[in-house]
């Protein structure tokens, strides 16, 4: 993993990340939340995960922590309780609100649109 | 009815199941390949009892159990990614049976053959920029004189703060434009809230790159340049990752 002249290595593999000091660290929780939860293909399985909550928990995440200790530490709910962060909250629960009631509307049988 | 079924991890062509015996998946089961239309879905067994919908809407609620399984996604995905191209599926895509993986292959066929083209040869870097949060240039400890005087100072700050943060996001651009002129394309995600993730800084950029296997060291030398041009910023680079960021479907 020097700069240059090590050669062409075709596979490089895919699990160190490299900080600043070029040494390598398990990969970033916070990272990697944020992409399998947000990213990647959206294909719906049998399994109907509850898309709202993941959106939720998704946020949720974002407003936590790079580190689980710090998270737990302060314990996962601890943002129900600071003010900076209580008019998103009370955002996304209208938001939740009103998908849940589309998504009775679509389950209810109204979902010609449908591809 | 079944006790388990089926959880999903990538979306691949061509793929030796070989390559899959140098892992395992969730929980330890076996990874096995589901074939459709020259497509192969990389899946493995998982217990209802822990993925049913009930038990999903509970569980993704626990951090840890949360962390355990996006590791665990996260590594089966890469090992996918050595050995051709990957389209990551998001986390917690379970079917029924290798029925329902097939039919759901079928659907999206095109859609899939267009992400593994997109990003055949090619693998995604994080990179993000974390100015730190300067000392106070004069800490001014005095009791203010007035109400007049405590606006005064706090309008200081916040003009202080205006400034380093306007900086921030200059260096960001500048950083984010050298680093686009060695990727095949980019995405700026938000930032990870700076209050909370530990770093004293503000993150100014929080950003993905696709970039072609033959220009990583290219990449990573871009990255040194940027390193040495802002020494006043923290660069943090993670890569290659598994190309999720550019993994996603084009709704039509």
């Amino acid at each position: 993993m020097t700069e240059q002249g090590a050669g062409a290595s075709p596979t490089r593999p895919y699990s160190a990340s490299v900080g600043q000091y070029g040494r390598p660290q398990p990969a970033n929780l916070a990272d990697i939340l944020e992409r399998v939860l947000d990213k990647g293909i959206i294909i719906a399985g049998d399994i109907r995960v509850n898309l709202l909550d993941i959106e939720l928990l998704t946020i949720k995440i974002r407003l936590l922590i790079v580190s689980v200790d710090k998270a737990q530490e302060m314990g996962i709910d601890w943002w129900r309780n600071d003010p900076m962060l209580n008019a998103s909250q009370a955002e996304l629960q209208d938001e939740n609100k009103r998908l849940r009631a589309r998504l009775d509307a679509l389950e209810s049988g109204d979902d010609r649109d449908r591809g | 009815m079944a006790d388990s079924a089926r959880y999903a991890y990538a979306v691949t062509r061509g793929l030796d199941p070989a390559a899959l015996t140098r892992g395992a998946g969730l929980l330890g089961e076996r990874l096995e390949v589901v074939s459709a239309h020259g497509l192969d879905a990389v899946v493995s067994d998982v217990p209802l009892a822990e993925f049913s919908e009930e038990a999903l809407t509970r569980n993704l609620e626990s951090l840890s159990w949360l962390e355990k399984v996006a590791r665990g996604h996260d590594d089966v995905v890469r090992l996918v990614t050595t050995s051709g191209p990957t389209a990551p599926l998001r986390l917690a895509t379970i079917f029924h049976d290798d029925a329902a993986v097939r039919d759901r292959l079928h659907e999206w066929r095109d859609a899939i053959v267009e992400v593994l083209d997109r990003v055949d040869g090619r693998a995604e870097w994080s990179v993000k920029v974390i100015a730190p949060a300067a000392d106070s240039p004069e800490p001014d400890t005095s009791e203010p004189t007035s109400g007049a005087d405590f606006l005064r100072r706090r309008k200081a700050q916040a003009e202080e703060r205006g400034r380093r943060g306007a900086e921030a996001v200059r260096v960001a651009e500048e950083v984010h434009a050298l680093l686009c002129g060695r990727a095949v394309a980019s995405r700026v995600l938000p930032a990870q809230d700076p209050q909370l993730t530990g770093l004293s800084g503000v993150m100014a950029l929080n950003a993905a790159y696709l970039v072609e296997q033959a220009e990583q060291e290219r990449f990573e030398q871009r990255l040194n340049e940027a390193r040495t041009v802002h020494p006043d910023v923290l660069i943090e680079a993670a890569g290659p990752w598994p190309p999720y960021s550019f993994a996603v479907l084009e709704q039509s």
